[in-house]
């Protein structure tokens, strides 16, 4: 297998120039259409302070906590049933949009399917410049090609790619400045996430739990791409304790022997067992230290090639930001069989521990439809919040005819980002309830190729719902749930006007009351607005961003709208 | 499939021929796939896809696999033989250039409609094939496909007769057979939004 890929990777470095070549770039850099309207330079220091920036909002899941939690209050609680469009940008690329827009001075970066990124006028909605990734001809991914955004630092703006490249493009002009391979998409790699820039690294994971990769984490240059580490989410004994149990004490029905006799038989299987990341992590600034989840393990539902508690899938990990070296984990399912994966990236919060004590701690949404609480010294479980969906039938064993489990296979909570309103001590959850049979087959690594090792099959007569949870992270109590007639994706953000937004799969987007789920304001964007809002104010008003293009996984419809709203 | 040992054999010839002519314009390298495929797009046999407008990755894929013999074709598999990496691609890209036909296959009916869209509800096609069903990079175009190849290709995954994509072998074994017949008419009779294709 190691000569073969030698052989492909010679070969593809040849073809894919070619097939680049074929495609025209089509950067479209126009003069900056406002007057005096100039991309800035984004500094670590503005990065750092990224919680407390009214006028900005400059990472992905807002600032390097993760919270969604944007402190400007001019939209509240009282005011907010007035918003209304200020400005919709229309894209060239009609599919499934899950892009958190991104906002310097005055400048909003947002992205598309198939890797393409906009620099906007954010007061305006005016484009600034367009980059047209050119994809090589290979491109493997299973939900569709989806990105969720840029990061930005100093006078660049970062991007990885359907065809898994990570690309650093001029923020004045969407020129490329360099590009770096992450992965071979031969062999499954893909990229969908935002990258996360910390202190002159670029952080990226990988895409591929869907087709036999060894996932990862890599820090590249930020200035010139230069690789300078790998964290290998399957480390080379991923064979673990044994564990009979999930997080939550609950037996999986593990045949301990069996897969002891496959390991004698067939040897660790770190090589091909998944575990993507695909979210960004949180960064500890204190302690210099990275949080992120890592996806399932490859083949998603046959568990008999891969024997072992298959580390660091399904888990909560930890690392030194410098090195890339290995801190601590956490695994939520041990030998997972139904994809019920770690995929929400997580939330560092000050929160209590067991003996009432305030901590450091970093939360987690699951699909397993609970919220975890960990300490963030160690990554152990300090509680799991009540079960945010229904949950039936678990574990039961994917059977050939198919076994039917609640959650379905996307959870409980995907991969939307939470939000957090410190103020309340409160965590905002969206949730699918899409009930599921599970079924197994099994097959070799089929290199390269789509591996599930079975299918997850939404029972088309039985109804599904979605909803919006807000849960105490101190106590795991439910403190509000909002029902929503369709499943869940796309992501959420709260406000220090006591507001938190979220879209639907319907084209609705609503504002709701922090601190009791009531329904606030409501729009329809005629396409599912399954991505995260964004907050930002120029010219002394604030705004809220969102964008409509719909979600291939739950496959509302499509668009490709851009919204930004504010008040009278 | 049915085509002449004659024939294969003057396929094969032609492809060996154009194998060692490397300098041969990639046109006349795909002369002979016309002789299933179509002069003009249209198949010779409904059981044989369309090709022209199909995604480069995958007709690259598809050849790398009869190469490599993951998928198993009595035509398919001597001619990609013959091919290297780079023919692959640039084959695989010429053929992505080319216009879909229109093979005027009718719209499926209503309870047909509805049959398929059950399906991809239960397994999620539209998850690789795209929302229309257009397809994209490595994932092949089914929208306005031939009826009788898509049905066949879909019950080959389901008995593992084709074996280079047991990811399609689990979700097809997912459905029935009568999912697929419903797949198969209601694909075929698609037609692209904003395309007469």
């Amino acid at each position: 297998m190691i000569a073969i890929r030698s052989a492909l990777a010679i070969a593809s470095a040849v073809a894919l120039a070619g097939a680049a070549a074929a495609q025209e770039v089509k950067q479209a850099p126009k003069a900056a259409a406002a007057p005096g309207l100039t991309p800035s330079n984004v500094t670590q220091q503005m990065l750092d302070g990224a919680a407390n920036d009214r006028n900005n909002f400059l990472h992905t899941n807002g600032d390097y906590t993760q919270k969604r939690f944007h402190p400007a209050n001019q939209i509240n609680a009282g005011n907010v049933r007035r918003l209304h469009p200020a400005w919709i940008f229309q894209t060239e690329v009609k599919e499934s949009m899950e892009t958190s827009p991104i906002v310097v001075n005055g400048v909003m970066y947002v992205t598309t399917s198939f890797s393409q990124v906009y620099a906007l006028n954010a007061a305006t909605g005016e484009q600034l410049w367009q980059y047209k990734h050119p994809l090589g001809p290979i491109t493997t991914y299973c939900c569709g090609p989806n990105n969720r955004g840029v990061a930005v630092y100093e006078d660049k703006v970062y991007l990885a790619t359907l065809d898994a490249k990570l690309v650093a493009l001029d923020a004045k002009t969407g020129s490329k400045v360099w590009q770096s391979d992450v992965g071979d998409p031969e062999l499954g790699y893909s990229e969908t996430m935002a990258p996360t820039v910390v202190k002159g690294k670029v952080l990226v994971g990988t895409n591929g739990g869907e087709y036999g990769i060894r996932g990862f984490v890599k820090a590249y240059d930020a200035k010139d791409g230069k690789l300078l580490w790998t964290f290998n989410t399957i480390p080379d004994n991923s064979v673990g304790v044994w564990a009979e149990k999930d997080a939550t004490g609950r037996d999986m029905h593990r045949n301990i022997q069996a897969e002891k006799d496959q390991l004698a038989k067939t040897g660790d299987p770190y090589k091909t067992l998944g575990g993507g990341v695909w979210q960004n992590p949180a960064v500890d600034l204190a302690t210099n230290r990275i949080y992120f989840v890592v996806g399932n393990p490859s083949p998603d539902l046959d568990g008999s090639l891969r024997p072992g508690d298959n580390l660091y899938t399904d888990s909560l990990v930890s690392l030194d930001l410098e090195t890339g070296r290995y801190v601590c984990h956490f695994q939520y399912i041990a030998h997972d069989v139904w994809d019920l994966d770690a995929v929400s990236p997580p939330v560092l919060v000050d929160a209590r521990d067991k003996t009432g004590k305030v901590i450091p701690a970093v939360i987690h949404g699951g699909k397993t439809g609970h919220v975890y609480v960990h300490d963030r010294k160690d990554c152990s479980l300090i509680r799991f919040s009540d079960p945010m969906v229904k949950q039936e039938n678990m574990w039961v064993l994917p059977t050939p005819e198919g076994a039917r489990m609640l959650p379905g296979a996307n959870g409980g909570v995907e991969w939307s980002p939470m939000t957090v309103n410190p103020q309340l001590g409160v965590t905002y959850a969206i949730n699918l309830h899409q009930p599921m049979t599970y079924h197994v087959q099994s097959s070799p690594y089929p290199n390269g190729k789509l591996w599930l090792g079975g299918a997850f099959k939404v029972i088309p007569t039985e109804e599904q719902s979605g909803n919006i949870t807000a849960v105490d992270y101190n106590t795991g109590k439910i403190r509000w749930q909002v029902k929503t007639p369709q499943p869940m994706i796309g992501g959420i953000l709260s406000t220090a006007g006591g507001v938190v937004f979220a879209g639907e799969a319907n084209g609705r987007f609503r504002a709701y009351d922090a601190n009791n789920g009531n329904v606030l304001w409501s729009f329809n964007a005629g396409a599912g607005v399954n991505a995260p809002p964004s907050s930002y104010m120029v010219g002394g008003k604030q705004y809220i961003v969102v964008a409509a293009g719909g979600n291939v996984q739950i496959d509302s419809k499509r668009g490709n709208n851009i919204i930004a709203f504010t008040l009278d | 499939m049915t085509v002449s040992a004659a024939l294969m054999g003057s396929l094969l010839g032609a492809v060996v021929l154009a194998g060692a002519a490397l300098a041969e314009p990639v046109e006349e390298r795909a002369q002979p796939c016309a002789a299933c495929h179509g002069e003009n797009s249209i198949p010779q046999q409904k059981t044989v896809p369309v090709i022209w407008g199909q995604g480069q990755g995958y007709l690259y894929l598809q050849l790398r696999d009869y190469k490599s013999g993951a998928r198993k074709n009595d035509i398919m598999t001597p001619l990609a033989q013959t091919l290297e990496r780079d023919d692959m691609l640039a084959l695989a890209l010429y053929f992505s250039q080319k216009r879909w036909p229109n093979l005027q296959q009718p719209p499926a009916p209503p309870d047909v409609a509805a049959r398929a869209t059950r399906a991809n509800v239960a397994i999620g096609c539209t998850g690789c094939h795209q929302g229309q069903y257009q397809g994209e990079g490595t994932q092949p175009r089914l929208a306005g496909q031939t009826r009788e190849y898509l049905q066949q290709s879909m019950l080959d995954f389901r008995n593992r007769t084709r074996g280079n994509n047991p990811g399609m072998t689990d979700l097809m074994l997912a459905i029935s057979e009568d999912d697929i017949a419903a797949c198969a008419e209601y694909l075929a009779g698609l037609r692209l939004e904003g395309s007469p294709r």
